[in-house]
């Protein structure tokens, strides 16, 4: 019986779907208890990914993968702790000023006076059942410290994670030539180069994204400092703008729904910064249109459309290009996948992931077409 | 009677070249490299086992390697259109083939396989890219090596050509 043959026998296809979806059902069962293992090996491909030319590189100038792993190591090491630390020590300078503003006499009555004013049907002077306002402030505390035991366990974990991916990270900087050479030892022979070339053009996709995204990120990143000098240059009082723009920067990776996430920071600090300003309160759209924008608010929104209108119209096509060639459509579809599956993580991941199975898809299809030269 | 903790801390010391290494050095596209650069090369090549009469490669199929025998025999052939075979060339044990596919993305002029179970080095063109990335003197090593080869080949067609026409004329 010839390959064509066997690959259209209507048996072999109902086995192969059987198959199909005992595998999709067992790893459906299983994922609860290995989805954690899984996104840290995720990541640690990421990470690898993104790293591996600088390693390469660093290799090829001194001669030694083991001192190229470790000089990269430290850098990223001594970037980040600089990065959070600073970030850090500046938020909780900017936390301190604004509890201090809250707490002067003026501002509380500011406030009290404007919600009663807008919000007339709040009355905050309302204390006519005492037990009930104990029972609900004990409630409260309750409830708050249920929460940071959840965000001291959220944080724990997250550390964990972190550290186990950066480790897996290094580890496989270091071996990942003879990594990939152990992956595809169970190759069957009539795959091999076929294989090789899959995982080639695997590597290539998602790297060529992933340089692709990170540039446009820091592209994004810095327009959003420069645009945000420009608003604090007409008296925006904004605080943290390169954190602001690193963030703005970071939250682009995710496609379509990134950029309004890294608007939110500016507003909020727009507004913790300009509270009990009446000129800030009452400020129109870039001073001069009749359109008000309170606390600047769509002062903000508006230069991060422009940053955005930018980025998706004259650097991201230049630099990411069609790295992934997936049709819009595709894409808004893996997002809501990715999402519904993971979260923003799952947005973070959809586009590439993907691309991965766009690829994989293509090789298969050529195996398929052409498997009488196997 | 061997000390054995003496023996299992000296062990590297009197490591001995591997196999790999061995069939690596007999081929001419590695000729000229230092120890360290055979290890390198040692850690990216990739071994395969083959069965008797297993094809290797068929002709027409996209070459992305090249083959070096380690252990047994390798058949080249073509085969017309009654599956008559026509065998180009039988290799041995440190033979290589396939060596333009490190160069272009044609397909393959012929079929490969195996005569009896052979094991087999594999180094692909993506390999020797890693390499010139990573290592460009080893990398240019090669490809000079690699440029040697294919034009001895050339000297060698032409002069086969010459003599054909002399003979038909």
């Amino acid at each position: 019986m010839s390959t064509q043959a066997i690959s259209h026998d209507p048996m072999l296809k109902f086995y192969r779907l059987v198959v199909g979806l005992l595998v999709v059902g067992f790893i459906y069962i299983i994922w609860p208890y290995i989805s954690n293992v899984v996104t840290m090996l995720i990541f640690t491909f990421l990470f690898t990914t993104i790293l591996l030319p600088l390693v390469d590189y660093l290799e090829r100038k001194i001669n030694s993968r083991g001192f190229s792993v470790l000089i990269i190591t430290v850098v990223s090491i001594t970037i980040i702790v600089t990065f959070l630390g600073s970030f850090v020590s500046n938020f909780v300078d900017q936390a301190k000023d604004f509890s201090v503003k809250l707490n002067q006499e003026e501002y509380i009555s500011d406030l009290t006076n404007l919600i009663q004013e807008k919000l007339p049907a709040f009355d905050l002077n309302e204390t006519d059942n005492q037990t009930a306002l104990v029972s609900k402030i004990q409630g409260y505390v309750k409830s708050t410290l249920q929460n940071l035991l959840s965000m001291v366990g959220a944080v724990g974990g997250f550390l964990f994670t972190t550290v186990m991916v950066f480790i897996f990270t290094i580890i496989l900087l270091f071996e990942y030539h003879h990594f990939k050479k152990s992956l595809v030892r169970f190759l069957p022979n009539k795959f091999f180069e076929v294989g090789l070339r899959m995982i080639y053009n695997i590597e290539h996709q998602i790297s060529n994204y992933l340089t692709g995204q990170l540039l446009a990120a820091v592209s994004v990143a810095v327009m959003s400092i420069v645009g945000l000098f420009f608003l604090n240059l007409g008296g925006a009082n904004l605080t943290l703008i390169v954190f602001i723009g690193t963030i703005a920067g970071l939250a682009n990776l995710i496609p379509l729904v990134g950029p309004f996430v890294g608007m939110i920071p500016a507003i909020v600090i727009a507004v913790m910064n300009n509270l009990g300003n009446d000129i800030a309160l009452n400020h129109v759209l870039f001073g001069i249109t009749p359109v008000p924008s309170p606390f600047y608010i769509f002062d903000i929104a508006v230069m991060f459309l422009i940053v955005q209108q930018i980025d998706n119209n004259l650097v991201t096509p230049v630099l990411v290009g069609e790295s992934v060639g997936l049709h819009p459509i595709m894409v808004m579809i893996a997002l809501l996948i990715g999402g519904t599956l993971m979260g923003p993580m799952g947005m973070l991941f959809a586009v590439p992931a993907a691309g991965v199975l766009k690829v994989i898809y293509q090789e298969v299809s050529f195996i398929t077409k052409n498997s009488h030269l196997l | 009677m061997k000390n054995a903790i003496w023996t299992n801390i000296f062990r590297n010391w009197q490591q001995t070249e591997s196999k790999t290494v061995m069939t690596l050095k007999q081929v001419p596209i590695f000729k000229g490299l230092s120890e360290r650069e055979f290890l390198e090369i040692e850690t990216i090549i990739h071994e395969r086992a083959f069965h008797p009469k297993e094809i290797i490669f068929k002709r027409q199929a996209p070459g992305e390697a090249m083959y070096i025998i380690m252990a047994g025999d390798v058949e080249i052939y073509i085969e017309d259109h009654n599956d008559n075979k026509n065998v180009l060339a039988t290799l041995e044990q440190g033979d290589f083939f396939g060596e333009l596919a490190l160069l272009d993305n044609e397909t393959r002029s012929a079929t490969a396989a195996a005569i009896e179970s052979s094991t087999i080095l594999v180094f692909s063109q993506t390999d020797l890219e890693s390499l010139i990335e990573r290592k460009p003197s080893l990398g240019n090593k090669i490809l000079l090596n690699l440029a040697r080869v294919t034009g001895a080949r050339l000297r060698k067609t032409n002069e086969l050509l010459a003599v054909t026409q002399k003979e038909s004329a």
